[in-house]
């Protein structure tokens, strides 16, 4: 098998190998099965996660949240809306040639439409030159600005924009001040908009008091999969301010301008949205580990480890938006949304390449009422590997800065920089390297660990646009394994240039796009191959032991 | 510790001074405070410099807050072609007699004179302000590299001064040094 020629696993640890007969690991069966337990499927973490446990993808988009979820107006009152009422509110969407259902129909025509190859070429998306004066903006009456794909805006209760992905948001005000007007007239008789779609555009609304979040995408996602979209701006905007904050500034001031508050920050908003239109870490609702030896692994870790203090909460080691290491402190989670903020901090600035920045962040989905402390710095400046010291006290920069000394010491004394730094060299894998000739691509998600992995995009997916496409792919799949009136366990999905497949368990969602020439018998068969590989690989691809302080 | 209004170039002025470059492109605001070192040789002594460059923002406030105390020299900062940034000076030198040390080295800098034609604010304003404080004052150019140098050699002599305190040695004069050193922006001034 050409996958078994190419590893050698000449590092592997004891722990770690899989061979069958090894005692310790018979409970974690080679391959595994739709009835697989939880927790013993390929890539579980052996000592538990280190993540909160979020069990699927529900939730993580149910309006949880404690205290932080604003409860939506019916909620509120306790009492369901009134059959008069509601009747009213549909005759007014019908109006509005609208439909609040069917959304998986929906989808399929529209992934039908897809099929015909005609895909809209993502238009330039214009940046922001500067944030500062940078209301040189994009004109919003001009065409190029209405064929953006997905638009989000963000605004106040009082009706005052906060953000706009393009376009100045003083120039967007009286669009704005309709959406709140939307908004509010649903309130009024006790219901809440969700979303509007007409036209082959959806519009997509999520109220979290004091804000409001809404998206007009032209995209195949689902309503769910952009109310997702828009909860993580909802969670990065909190993760600047707190929710604590951001309650209290409009509790004393309605109609403040929240802009002043969040000034500079709209980089790394809008970063935010490029990435999750590129990355699947944000629809798998899990994190990306780099491929690394797991002997390696453990130095890091361990040296990590080691360079503790007492205000820290988290070490955290990334490359690129891939997760090198964790460690955390004993009985605190990280949750993957606060880890995905913390990658997306990372990759939207440039101003952490040198030097060591100390900032405030707060972590939303761990506690949304306060506020940490990141020490962000690079290792070495040519090498891609941000450190990433959490803590809770403002006032120990130097401490945690000690912390990072001490780390790189241990890393320079155990001698496995060497081994990093090849290993940084192909932060990706090949699909070759699983040795199932139709097989292009695949996503594999462990529940248990919250960790996902997945291969480098090749050919015939070169281009931007390509990309996009595959990962529109995945989130129809996603969408229709997860569709809250209908879940599907499989789906083998046959499209013009791809088959794919998806198979959602309790323990593991696996999504595998193939060439289209293949069979569905062909297709199964692979996947049987593939859950063997990823099974032997796992100690590369996963962290199995997560540590501690 | 370098303080001042969000954009009004302090990460900027500390790039040209650290690695002789100027940051063009488009604005990155910084992140928090951003800590890094530069070592200096002052009249044959070396002299580490920690510079701390802070964000601007409003919402970083109380991070910078809690450095102020910490900090022995603060470069505050405007920009000369935005009145708002040197308006806010007023604010600014009020927030650092509340949390700075007594005694901690001030340096008042105008950056950004190379945009001749967009300054709004005349060097005579900056004098008279810094005057009024009495704060050393220079006009700055990160891009141009304008007395860049200068300011933090002013300031890395008057920290070296204090913390050697040579008894026969005279005391080091930070407004004079300034003075005598300071080069205007245009061809025509001394």
């Amino acid at each position: 098998m050409a996958a078994d020629v190419h590893k050698k696993k000449s590092w592997e640890v004891p722990n770690g190998s899989l061979a069958p007969g090894d005692g310790q690991h018979t409970e974690r069966s080679e391959s595994p099965t739709p009835g697989l337990a939880q927790g013993t499927e390929p890539g579980a973490g052996q000592e538990g996660a280190m993540f909160v446990h979020t069990r699927s993808y529900e939730d993580l988009t149910s309006p949880e949240d404690g205290a932080a979820a604003a409860r939506s107006p019916e909620e509120r009152r306790g009492e369901p809306a009134e059959q008069s009422s509601m009747e009213q509110i549909s005759k007014d969407f019908s109006e509005l040639s609208t439909q609040l259902t069917g959304m998986a129909l929906d989808l399929d025509e529209e992934m039908r439409a897809g099929k015909e190859g005609k895909l809209e070429p993502s238009p330039q998306t214009a940046r922001r030159d500067s944030v500062l004066s940078g209301k040189e903006e994009e004109d919003v009456t001009m065409d190029a600005w209405r064929s953006h794909r997905k638009h989000v805006f963000v605004l106040s209760e009082a009706g005052k924009p906060v953000y706009s992905r393009y376009g100045s948001e003083e120039a967007l005000s009286s669009t704005m001040g309709v959406m709140m007007a939307l908004v509010s007239f649903l309130e009024a008789e006790k219901n809440a908009i969700r979303s509007i779609h007409a036209d082959g555009y959806k519009v997509v609304f999520v109220r979290r008091s004091p804000l409001v979040l809404v998206a007009v995408a032209r995209t195949r996602q689902s309503e769910q999969e952009i109310a997702h979209e828009l909860l993580y701006i909802y969670y990065q905007i909190l993760s600047l301010l707190t929710w604590t904050q951001l309650n209290h500034i409009f509790q004393q001031k309605q109609n403040y301008d929240l802009r002043r508050l969040l000034a500079g920050s709209e980089r790394i908003t809008d970063n935010l949205l490029d990435l999750m239109a590129h990355d699947p870490s944000f629809l798998m609702g899990a994190v990306r580990c780099l491929p690394l030896a797991a002997s390696v692994r453990d130095a890091v870790s361990s040296s990590l480890q080691q360079a503790k203090a007492k205000s820290l909460v988290f070490s955290i080691l990334l490359s690129g938006n891939q997760l090198v290491s964790l460690v955390r402190k004993k009985d605190q989670f990280l949750h993957p949304i606060d880890l995905h903020l913390l990658f997306n901090l990372i990759s939207s600035s440039s101003s952490f390449r040198e030097g060591e920045a100390w900032t405030p962040i707060c972590l939303p989905k761990f506690n949304s009422s306060g506020f940490f402390h990141a020490h962000i710095s690079y290792l070495e400046q040519e090498m891609d590997l941000c450190l990433l010291l959490v803590s809770t006290d403002r006032e120990d920069f130097f401490t945690v800065s000690d912390c990072k000394r001490r780390f790189q010491e241990r890393l320079r004394r155990r001698g496995v920089q060497h081994a990093l730094h090849e290993a940084l060299r192909t932060p990706f894998y090949s699909v070759a390297q699983v040795g199932i000739p139709d097989l292009r691509h695949f996503i594999y998600k462990s529940k248990s660990s919250g960790l996902f992995t997945s291969p480098e995009i090749e050919a015939p997916y070169v281009q931007e646009e390509e990309k996009e496409r595959l990962l529109g792919l995945y989130q129809y799949l996603h969408s229709r394994a997860h569709n809250s009136s209908r879940p599907l366990k499989n789906i083998y999905f046959t499209g013009p240039r791809e088959n794919l497949l998806a198979w959602v368990t309790n323990a593991f969602e696996l999504y595998v796009c193939y060439s289209p020439l293949g069979t569905k018998a062909g297709a199964i068969n692979a996947v049987n191959k593939l859950m063997k590989w990823i099974r032997k690989e796992e100690d590369r691809l996963f962290i199995l032991t997560p540590q501690t302080y | 510790m370098l303080v001042g209004d969000s954009g009004v170039g302090k990460t900027c002025l500390l790039v040209r001074f650290k690695d002789g470059a100027f940051l063009a492109g488009s604005f990155i605001s910084t992140v928090g405070i951003d800590f890094r070192n530069k070592v200096l040789t002052v009249d044959g002594v070396k002299v580490k410099l920690q510079i701390w460059d802070t964000a601007g923002q409003e919402r970083f406030r109380s991070v910078t807050h809690a450095y102020y105390r910490d900090a022995h020299a603060l470069l505050l900062l405007y920009d000369v072609t935005n009145k708002a940034s040197f308006d806010n000076i007023q604010a600014w030198l009020t927030e650092i007699h509340e949390y700075a040390q007594q005694d901690v080295v001030l340096m008042l800098l105008g950056n950004k004179v190379d945009s001749a034609q967009d300054r709004v604010v005349k060097r005579e304003d900056g004098e008279k302000l810094a005057k009024e404080y009495g704060v050393p004052f220079m006009e700055t150019s990160a891009k141009s590299g304008l007395n860049v140098e200068l300011a933090f050699t002013a300031i890395a002599k008057e920290l070296k001064h204090r913390s050697m305190k040579l008894p026969n040695e005279p005391k080091f004069k930070l407004h004079d040094y300034v003075k005598k050193e300071v080069r205007g922006s245009g061809c025509c001034r001394s």
